[in-house]
């Protein structure tokens, strides 16, 4: 591995505003460029940093300024329009608080599957199955079609699947926010002892409180750029100030 | 670390990945149901008895070679696969959405897997082609050989047409139903129920502009030596691997904007 885990620079990734007016197959083959076609805007621009491996880092802004879509593109499941994303190394992702299961296929299917996505094979995902069942609570839904498990459920599934894949670097978005407390104080110990490991954290929430608990270093990210870079204290000291 | 299959990324990963939504696919095709195999075999089968039913039993058929079945049918299985991978590519990301955001791993596997596993229906399905070649008294040729060489040639072009297709169905809603019109005109445009041999003057071209016409040339060499068309094979290989070509790059130009709108 090299000397970065994450390697982000000149990041920028642009929407459309609106759903109507699409742009023309020409626009959409030309190469992207500096310029900014009509009705779009800028999610994200000239975001630049680096992570260590070992490291977390807390992401810190407002709703809608780009938390999430960081998030995405550094887990390799959204692509920029500028700039690099270099990520050295597997990115287990909990992003959305599905987490990529399926509705059709029961809680045991989707086991298997997400696991073989990420890499395990048959026999790997044999072997942890009873652990991720046993850590989701979830021993009497094993052959529930997953769309009838509840919103709790769901989350407890998602984090039990994801934080038992080998991957050195973890993603979170918001998605704990939902479990109840005693499990969401499972999941806190389980992510602990992940950092402990020597994995990558990347976490984004409003939560002062877990942000300290987890995170050294913090970015804030303010009308769609990085507008600091430090310790996880300062930069919630600014971010409060700024919200104040 | 070390128990994962492939480092994310590998080649071996990717493949694992491929193999796993397939498998997937197969196992709700067909355990799901235990008519689950009769009814990837029962389309191609009642469609090749209608046509069989209608010209040879009513009109007296001018076209084809005998026995009718067999030539039918050595048409129709591979037909189902491009018919059914086409259908499929229109939905190739809306299917599997959530997966497809947050799951990181080439984009191109959601194309791979549509031909896989649909191509390993179409290859279940080949014993009921055997059994009619047996029952019908068809002669097998050393025309056989190409069969896999169709096979691999009309792979490569579903993956050429999937790369082209399934991300401009995500940006253009429009095109999954004229998508369904076009397969129905193509299935009439295609020698499945014909042989080019049968086309009239001025359709010579023809051959040559439908890559399916050189796919299904070879395969029916195998038991008709008069259905084989070099031109037309060579040109349906120059359209496959064309294809693939443009595909990689349509591919490439979309993938950003189609992640964005899944």
């Amino acid at each position: 591995m090299g000397e970065y885990a994450i390697e982000v620079s000149g990041l920028g990734v642009r929407f459309r505003r609106n759903r109507r007016g699409r742009q023309s197959i020409k626009s959409m083959f030309a190469s992207a460029s500096r310029r900014t076609p009509k009705g779009e805007f800028w999610a994200l621009r000239d975001i630049s940093f680096n992570v260590k491996p070992g490291e977390s880092i807390g992401v810190v802004g407002r709703n809608g300024q780009g938390k999430s879509t960081l998030l995405k593109l550094v887990a390799g499941v959204l692509l920029a329009d500028e700039g690099t994303v270099e990520v050295h190394g597997g990115v287990a992702p909990l992003i959305e608080i599905t987490g990529g299961f399926v509705g059709d296929l029961t809680v045991r299917e989707n086991v298997r599957l997400t696991g073989g996505l990420h890499g395990m094979s048959k026999a790997e995902v044999a072997s942890r199955y009873d652990g991720i069942i046993e850590f989701a609570e979830l021993e009497d839904f094993q052959d529930t079609p997953y769309k009838h498990l509840s919103n709790g459920m769901k989350v407890r599934l998602a984090f039990s699947v994801v934080s038992q894949l080998d991957e050195p670097i973890l993603i979170v978005d918001e998605v704990l926010a939902v479990g109840d407390k005693t499990f969401r104080e499972k999941c806190y110990r389980r992510i602990e002892e992940m950092l402990a490991a020597g994995r990558t954290l990347f976490f984004v929430s409003h939560n002062e409180r877990d942000l300290k608990r987890f995170c050294e270093r913090g970015l804030y990210i303010r009308d769609h750029r990085l507008v600091m870079d430090d310790s996880i204290e300062n930069v919630l000291k600014t971010y409060n100030a700024d919200n104040a | 670390m070390s128990t994962a299959i492939g480092a994310p990324g590998s080649p071996r990963r990717n493949l694992h990945s491929l193999w796993v939504l397939s498998a997937r696919d197969l196992r709700v095709r067909y355990a799901t149901s235990w008519l689950g195999y009769l009814w990837s075999v029962l389309d191609p089968l009642v469609m090749s008895l209608i046509y069989w039913f209608v010209f040879t039993q009513i009109f007296h058929r001018s076209v084809g070679s005998d026995p009718y079945i067999v030539f039918l049918i050595a048409a129709l299985l591979p037909w189902v696969w491009f018919n059914a991978c086409v259908s499929d590519f229109t939905r190739a990301f809306q299917r599997d959405a959530k997966l497809v955001r947050s799951t990181a791993m080439p984009r191109t596997i959601w194309i791979g897997r549509i031909v896989l596993s649909k191509g390993i229906e179409f290859l279940f399905a080949l014993p009921v082609l055997v059994l009619f070649v047996v029952f019908s008294g068809a002669e097998v040729t050393w025309g056989v050989l190409w069969f896999p060489v169709a096979i691999i040639v009309q792979a490569i072009l579903l993956t050429g047409l999937g790369l082209i297709l399934a991300p401009l169905c995500v940006l253009f809603e429009d095109l999954e139903r004229t998508t369904k019109l076009v397969l129905r005109a193509l299935f009439y445009a295609t020698p499945i129920i014909y042989s080019a041999t049968d086309l009239p003057e001025g359709f010579g071209w023809l051959p040559l502009a439908n890559p399916l016409d050189g796919i299904f040339s070879m395969y029916r060499s195998a038991f008709f030596a008069e259905q084989w068309n070099t031109a037309s094979v060579v040109a349906s290989v120059v359209w496959s691997i064309g294809l693939l070509i443009v595909g990689i790059f349509v591919f490439r130009g979309l993938e950003r904007d189609v992640l964005k709108e899944l």
